[in-house]
């Protein structure tokens, strides 16, 4: 990951010499969800932003798809071309995200996603109680 | 009724008249300025139907388009910034036409006149802290006595796997709880040295399975998303002591982006913009 002002192991010195171009997700983070907010004439509705930004990673993690789509924004965004082993997990991962939360904002746009879509996937992993049937010795 | 109607990226005040000819907007068009109220609005031209409401958000779901807008919004809100102190609009503000803009900005002169002024010369930095669960150095760590050993003899593998994993837990609650005590006192550190600071939410979003449990598959946390708005003659100061803060405990790992125009303080000293 570059990092416009990371610091310098050696020298101490941390200003940042120049400015590089922001990751992605700094810059939605920002725009969709900072900055200024006034009710202008037309009135656009937001999808969630963390909605969004899913669907975005997903975009990302389809390298292969937005390829052909002639999208190629990533190979200049450090933060995304640097984790391409990850991407075929991340993918199946985020898939399963937006399938909780696409019935949600479906229902209520922009607001909070039902529990049932919050909690539909939930796995619970590594509990106590789940164990317990599998170890019947427990006195 | 026009085809167009105008899209706003920022607010300020006078603009140097170069200061946009290297920029184009969200929908590829050039970008100008409307006065009024001693403000400048920076804006542009938009199709009226592919902008409008309909289409425009079927747009911003696909997300390549997204990130293509938002590329071109924070474009052209760096530009003015660079430029003159200004205040960065939300992504999507769009009116009718250049007047509704200039009324708008006779509404709210008051506010956006006072806040230009409080983020005259300072400019945003953004400040990202990861903590490895596993590196951090946490006290009370040891892991119980091993079961099977002299003393676990007596019980049985059930109870023997049940408390090591109960201790393992509560490890790793203890590790968690001390990666976010880092992060509060990092932020608050840093927000002394900074003019303000706000805190956004973690970037690290929760996937299925790992929704209640952050740090259960992945060992980094992201511990701190801050901004903090910094006077250019600090931010020597201001960057040594993020990197000392970071370097002070291990297993933290420090990110620091910028100068950002002031998307975080655009609401002004009291907002939480």
């Amino acid at each position: 990951m570059t990092q416009p002002w990371s610091p310098a192991p050696a020298s101490g010195t941390a200003v940042p010499a120049r400015r590089e171009p922001a990751n992605l997700a700094d810059i939605l983070e920002r725009v969709l969800d900072k900055g200024i907010v006034i009710a202008g004439d037309i009135r656009v509705n937001l999808l969630d932003v963390e909605l969004l930004t899913i669907r975005l990673r997903l975009l990302i993690a389809s390298v292969d798809r937005a390829k052909e789509m002639g999208i190629d924004w990533w190979e200049h965004d450090p933060t995304l071309s640097s984790s391409a082993h990850d991407l075929a997990d991340e993918n199946r991962r985020l898939r399963e995200r937006i399938g909780e939360l696409e019935p949600g904002h479906e229902h209520k746009p922009g607001g909070e996603l039902p529990a049932s879509a919050r909690n539909g996937h939930r796995v619970p992993r590594d509990e106590p109680a789940v164990r317990v049937g599998a170890f019947p010795d427990e006195r | 009724m026009s085809g167009y109607a105008t899209w706003v990226y920022a607010v300020t005040r006078d603009l140097r008249p170069d200061a946009l000819s290297e920029v184009a907007g969200v929908a590829g068009e050039p970008v100008r300025t409307v006065t009024g109220h001693g403000l400048t609005a920076v804006i542009g031209s938009v199709d009226a139907e592919q902008f409008g409401e309909e289409g425009f958000e079927r747009r911003l779901a696909d997300p390549a388009e997204l990130a293509a807008i938002a590329r071109a919004h924070h474009g052209v809100v760096e530009a003015v910034s660079a430029a003159q102190a200004a205040l960065p609009l939300r992504l999507a503000t769009v009116y009718r036409d250049d007047d509704r803009v200039r009324d708008m900005l006779g509404q709210r002169r008051g506010d956006f006149a006072a806040t230009l002024t409080w983020l005259a010369g300072r400019a945003e930095y953004g400040v990202k802290v990861w903590a490895d669960l596993q590196e951090l150095s946490v006290t009370g760590d040891e892991p119980p006595a091993a079961a099977g050993g002299p003393s676990g003899s007596r019980q049985g593998a059930g109870a023997a796997y049940l408390s090591r994993r109960r201790a393992q837990l509560s490890a790793r609650d203890r590790r968690r709880q001390a990666a976010a005590e880092g992060g509060a006192a990092i932020h608050t550190a840093l927000s002394a040295l900074a003019a303000a600071g706000r805190q956004h939410p973690p970037q690290d979003i929760p996937l299925p399975g790992d929704h209640d449990r952050p740090g259960d598959g992945q060992p980094e946390l992201m511990v701190l998303n801050g901004a903090y708005l910094v006077e250019p003659g600090s931010l020597p100061q201001f960057s040594h002591a993020a990197q000392s803060a970071v370097s002070a405990r291990p297993g933290f790992r420090l990110e620091l982006t910028g100068p950002w125009p002031p998307y975080s303080f655009a609401g002004g000293p009291e907002g939480t913009a």
